[in-house]
């Protein structure tokens, strides 16, 4: 049952880190014409829009990881440290505290997308995706050093 | 967009990370679980069999605190609410994550 939730936890992850991307791209770095390369129709999308679905995905990726959490306590992380795996275990920390810090961030974030200034939306949106993209990397890494039910 | 939702997420965004760090820092979990006999307490209690985890403890206090301080600060007065800087919605969690990578510096430094 944890794999399943590990399994569905990381597709909405990867949902999440398309959005989230695409609404940092096109904030940090707007398109200033219109789009012709990859890099351009990709930073060219009508990012208020990503808003609504990111809160939602990351409520629900942080569900998803708040559940299988406890598992990962009781028998991936004893593995870590009996293996001295510092770095992977103190990022893994870092991973759940960025985690909660971010949920904290998300009423924020889905206000300064309804200003019609929006001068917060590129810090905010820029330490969300950092967040997500940091939590990515890290849990995909350390699933690969020890995966559930390994 | 109301200006009381905006007071909202602007002081929830400050309380929020500054009451996460002094919950981690102190322990100040609003409960404890207890993941090998899927068993909660309330408050910070030591671990039984296996590991106490105190992260969702930290998350609901500093839920807590939060909401209410947000909640608090709809009943300003606008001139008191003009004061607030919208700003302090990104610093203050930017510095509460730089406390955090500092808090873990040990993990990889050794």
């Amino acid at each position: 049952m944890t794999t399943v939730l590990l399994i569905v936890h990381g597709l909405l992850a990867v949902a999440l880190l398309g959005a989230i991307t695409h609404q940092a791209a096109s904030v940090l770095w707007p398109a200033t014409r219109p789009a012709g390369s990859f890099t351009g129709r990709f930073r060219a999308v009508a990012a208020p829009g990503y808003a609504n679905t990111v809160v939602v995905l990351y409520v629900l990726t942080a569900i998803l990881g708040a559940v299988i959490y406890a598992e990962y306590r009781i028998s991936v992380r004893v593995v870590l440290v009996e293996m001295k795996l510092d770095a992977a275990n103190g990022s893994f920390e870092l991973k759940e505290h960025l985690a909660a810090i971010a949920l904290g961030m998300l009423p924020a974030y889905w206000w300064s997308w309804r200003q019609p200034d929006g001068r917060l939306r590129a810090p905010l949106t820029a330490m969300l995706a950092f967040v997500v993209w940091w939590n990515f990397l890290v849990g995909h890494i350390v699933n690969n050093i020890r995966g559930f039910g390994s | 967009m109301s200006r009381a939702f905006s007071l909202f997420a602007i002081v929830f965004a400050v309380v929020y990370p500054v009451v996460y760090a002094v919950s981690v820092w102190k322990n100040y979990a609003l409960f404890t679980y207890h993941p090998a006999l899927n068993e909660f307490g309330l408050g910070v209690e030591k671990p039984r069999e296996g590991p106490a985890m105190y992260w969702y403890g930290w998350m609901a206090t500093s839920s807590v605190v939060a909401g209410l301080a947000g909640l608090a600060a709809c009943l300003l007065p606008e001139q008191a609410a003009r004061r607030l800087w919208p700003g302090l919605a990104w610093v203050v969690p930017l510095c509460a994550m730089l406390f955090f990578a500092w808090l873990l510096r040990d993990y990889f430094l050794r």
